[in-house]
């Protein structure tokens, strides 16, 4: 078995993380996003006259759980623009 | 990448200035017209616009006194949504796709949380109820900081992700289709702001209203 060159390796390794991880890391946040607008729905529909003040709290919470997807693609960005391990070896 | 990073537009007296200060420069300049423009030709719909701001962060602080916290939150939600919209402009990118324009926001936020709760009970009630029990003092100083870190990177996320995909789109389909993403990412950019002034107000709220055990 003939060996890659340590820079091609990290770049194939890169490249498959960065496509598995951010469709982990888009569809995870988006079901659970999906559960909250669920409950929130169904508060609503209950109890029609506290809709604002589940709606406050509904886009807090969903911005809060958004956040987390946004890790993801920051750190997949630094991966695929940014690499600090592809110079460690030259 | 490379056309939405940020890059150094000119030195000045040595000092090099990106382009996202200069479209700080113009989100303010812009802000400062409207306001004095509306103030001397409709000064009710400022007024308007004044009570409805104050309903928002009032419906989200549940305090009495919320015009104290007004200036700073209102400020942090127009600029925001200004600066956020800039992006759509040509020749101009938005002042918040460059990560050290959301950190310094995050950083001004965390010592007015400290100011306000310290202003409002008192040095030594705020460090009594940070600290208790003592052995918690570890995980709310983490708090903190972390807090603060999260609100900068969401800010910066949702903006650069938001100008990405508008520049990736473009190099497939650069007639028409980029409209679209556009649309969607100045409606994200509103949201955003919104997202972050109700972040900051829950968290001075919460530094203020301290429980009375």
């Amino acid at each position: 078995m003939n060996t890659l060159e340590p820079q091609l390796l990290i770049t194939v390794v890169t490249i498959i993380v960065t496509g598995v991880g951010i469709v982990l890391g888009t569809v995870i946040p988006a079901w659970v996003e999906g559960k909250a607008v669920l409950k929130a729905l169904e508060g609503i529909t209950r109890q029609p006259e506290s809709a604002n003040n589940l709606r406050t709290t509904l886009l807090i919470s969903m911005a809060l759980l958004e956040s987390t997807a946004i890790y993801v693609l920051l750190v997949m960005l630094i991966l695929l623009f940014a690499n600090p391990l592809l110079d460690r070896f030259f | 990448m490379d056309s939405v990073t940020p890059r150094i537009a000119f030195t000045l007296f040595g000092l090099p200035v990106r382009n996202t200060v200069l479209a700080t420069w113009v989100a303010m300049a812009l802000i400062i017209l409207v306001i004095v423009i509306l103030d001397k030709l409709k000064p009710h719909l400022l007024e308007n616009f004044v009570e409805f701001l104050s309903n928002l962060i009032g419906g989200i602080m549940n305090l009495e006194n919320v015009e104290r916290y007004l200036p700073i939150l209102g400020t942090l939600i127009i600029f925001i949504a200004v600066a956020n919209s800039l992006g759509a402009i040509p020749l101009l990118t938005s002042p918040t796709s460059d990560i050290n324009t959301t950190i310094a926001l995050a950083l001004v936020i965390f010592f007015a949380v400290h100011i306000y709760g310290i202003r409002a009970n008192g040095v030594f009630r705020y460090a009594k109820d940070m600290a208790s029990p003592i052995f918690l003092l570890p995980l709310e100083i983490i708090g903190q900081v972390s807090r603060t870190i999260s609100l900068a990177l969401r800010l910066f996320g949702n903006v650069l992700s938001g100008e990405l995909i508008v520049a990736i789109v473009f190099s497939l389909i650069p007639f028409g289709v980029p409209l679209i993403l556009m649309s969607l990412s100045l409606f994200i950019g509103i949201l955003q702001a919104y997202v972050f002034t109700a972040l900051s107000s829950v968290y001075i709220a919460a530094a203020v209203q301290i429980s009375e055990n």
